[in-house]
């Protein structure tokens, strides 16, 4: 069995090698799997609806704001049906909300843990991660049955899907990790987070297309606006699916931009926190 | 020259207390070196506050040291707290995958050691039940034979060998000699002073952060010992004038009448424990309670009551004396309270720490000792003259 030698100093950033530190990673490998598991086996099993919460959330926050459009007469869907329109924007939406909740708190939540055993500390969060992609999967499942309903067939640009969700994924993770170790530090973080959805939320193309955006914002204004990667992530996803249209490559661009900068640096910033979380947490 | 698997060098640790607005810091270790060579055993020893644990916190990499450094070579099991990883909600089959893989082994390989740990654990019976339901000392030892099974380079152990019964307890040792044999570097953190001397080759005494004494276990314990006697018969702090119950214990110290400069007391031999007390009142009917403790501080084994007593301005002490101590080799706690007879309120009791250490007497080791003596008649043919043929000789 190979040696590994193993160096603990003070907490300096420049000591710390995040290709290092991923080839770490890869002896608790198993641990990341194990935990995941775990992670989504214990949303699941242990409440009477099972599965079904990972649809409720998209699903009830849809047929409200259907009530609503259709209330004031308005329909920001254009072509398609507006139920599908919001919720083929909501699945994405709900995964990056409930993962970037659950995961900016896996650090505080886990003190006792923190304190009693070492191991990279950011399988905690990407473990929530994981359970939130298994219920954005569950969710996509029921859009394909809402496309059948609605009998919105994908066309060619469907493979879209693909790349947004994967820069989603990068993002979400660069932030969670971030989030998660300021969290150590300042629980101001998880008070602030259902405000701060909130007003991503409205402040995303989900109930309104980024065409409209386009159409009312000056190109500067436009461009900071695109600078949340939700909007070209969002957006993407939902032409991909049931318009039948490309992605605004721009948007989707500065989306894997602004998520490609913010991973590394999350990761170094986190592996530094993980240094003395145990005195803090 | 054998290689260093553990290398600590100049490490400090400093902590910050308080909240945003006084913030203090305090050094909880300062200026600690340690080097253990490739397959042998180190036991670190101090009293409760001393640093051990922020050490052990360091050496597995929970937190990382404020100054200096740490260098290991070598794969490392650390168990802090047996079952620290475990989730009372999953099954202890489960818990064996997810404490295993906290401590970096695969699946695959947990999955092939799975009987042993579960056999070493004794617990097979219960292997499908949520750890919830499991005793504490289930917990403890399906905890520990997880990490015993990693077989690591090196096997870091805080304070595990004092709990569980005593089979297990001796089946860990075992198991850690076996580790031993096989190139395990070790480091222990005990209380357990018998065994720091049994299973380490050197050792090193913190207090208040910093190395009192490092060499021989023997030496260090000794060392200890006479640290913790010189403690116990320092002036005691002055007592708070406006006592409210009126009398409190000022100090707890043991000794071997036999032998006033041993450090310990024999198994089977006598034992002498000497309560000294302030009173600020008289107290007509009062009691005083010696109670001792196993290794962990906690199990009470044993009780001794003085009668009704009656105290007054300024104290006093109250001698124990105990002809043949019923106990094995070890070390114990020892505390004492003292308690209105008509109220059964306590009044007052020992906070400080009162260690007995008990060395190995005559008899061998088993569950009780009981004091006893004993003759031998030998039936004979010839004339009967009894003061000739028997002979009694006492024994501890």
């Amino acid at each position: 069995m190979i040696r590994p030698t193993v160096v603990y100093e003070p907490p300096a950033l420049r000591h710390i090698h995040p290709i290092a530190a991923l080839r770490g990673l890869r002896q608790f490998f198993d641990l990341f799997v194990t935990l995941s598991l775990h992670r989504v086996n214990v949303r699941y099993k242990q409440s009477r609806l099972g599965i079904l919460w990972a649809v409720l959330q998209p699903l009830a926050m849809m047929i409200v704001f259907t009530l609503m459009f259709t209330l004031v007469r308005a329909n920001p869907g254009g072509p398609v049906p507006f139920p599908l329109f919001a919720y083929a924007a909501l699945v994405p939406w709900t995964m990056f909300a409930s993962g970037l909740t659950s995961a900016a708190s896996a650090l505080t939540s886990h003190a006792s843990l923190l304190t009693k055993v070492a191991f990279p500390r950011e399988i905690l969060p990407l473990t929530y991660i994981v359970a939130a992609l298994v219920d954005f999967l569950l969710g996509a499942l029921v859009l394909g049955a809402l496309m059948v309903w609605f009998d919105v067939s994908p066309g060619w640009h469907a493979f879209w899907a693909a790349p947004s969700i994967l820069i989603l994924t990068t993002f979400l993770i660069g932030l969670a990790l971030l989030l998660a170790a300021v969290q150590v530090r300042y629980r101001d973080v998880g008070l602030a987070m259902p405000v701060l959805l909130q007003v991503w939320l409205f402040a995303s193309p989900v109930l309104y297309s980024l065409d409209a955006v386009r159409a009312s914002l000056p190109p500067p204004l436009y461009f900071i606006y695109t600078l949340n990667p939700l909007a070209g992530i969002v957006e993407t996803f939902r032409r991909a699916l049931v318009l039948h249209q490309a992605p605004d490559y721009a948007a989707l661009l500065t989306a894997a931009i602004v998520a490609l900068l913010l991973l590394p640096i999350a990761y170094v910033y986190f592996k530094y926190v993980e240094l003395t979380v145990a005195d803090t947490v | 020259m054998t290689p260093l698997d553990i290398s600590v060098q100049n490490v400090g640790k400093q902590y910050r207390i308080g909240a945003a607005r006084e913030r203090s810091t305090f050094w909880a270790l300062r200026n600690v070196s340690i080097d253990v060579a490739r397959g042998t055993s180190l036991g670190i020893i101090g009293r409760n506050g001393a640093g051990k644990s922020t050490l052990f916190k360091l050496l597995a990499g929970i937190t990382a040291p404020t100054t200096g450094r740490i260098v290991l070579n070598g794969r490392v099991a650390a168990l802090i707290e047996v079952g620290s990883g475990f989730h009372p909600e999953l099954t202890g089959r489960e818990n064996v995958f997810l404490s295993g893989s906290l401590l970096g082994m695969k699946r695959r390989e947990i999955a092939s050691k799975l009987n042993r740990i579960v056999e070493f654990a004794g617990v097979e019976r219960f292997i499908d039940t949520p750890v919830k339901w499991y005793s504490s000392g289930m917990y403890v030892r399906l905890g520990f034979a997880i990490a015993a099974h990693l077989e690591p380079h090196i096997l870091l152990v805080d304070e595990v060998l004092a709990v569980g019964d005593a089979e297990f307890q001796a089946r860990c040792l075992q198991r850690i000699q076996e580790l031993k044999a096989q190139g395990t570097t070790n480091l222990f953190i005990s209380h357990d002073l018998t065994a720091i001397e049994r299973l380490c080759d050197s050792a090193v005494l913190l207090e208040r952060g910093e190395m009192a004494a490092t060499g021989a276990p023997a030496d260090v314990v000794a060392t200890y010992h006479r640290r913790l006697i010189a403690h116990a018969n320092a002036p005691g702090e002055p007592v708070a004038k406006a006592l409210k119950s009126g009398i409190t214990v000022t100090n707890l110290a043991t000794w071997d009448p036999g032998d006033s400069d041993s450090i310990a007391c024999r198994s089977g031999g006598p034992l002498a424990v000497t309560l000294k007390y302030e009173a600020t009142r008289m107290l007509p009917a009062v009691e005083f309670e010696l109670r001792f403790y196993a290794a962990d501080g906690t199990t009470r084994i044993a009780t001794l009551q003085t009668g009704e007593v009656s105290v007054d301005v300024p104290g006093g002490t109250i001698e124990f004396a105990v002809a043949a101590l019923p106990l094995n080799a070890g070390s114990y706690f020892l505390g004492a309270v003292v308690r209105d007879l008509a109220s059964g309120k306590d009044l007052g009791w020992w906070d400080g720490e009162t260690r007995l250490h008990v060395q190995e007497g005559q008899g061998r080791a088993s569950e009780y000792q009981i004091p006893h003596t004993w003759r031998h008649v030998q039936a004979d043919a010839g004339e009967r003259t009894p003061a000739a043929s028997v002979r009694s000789k006492p024994t501890g």
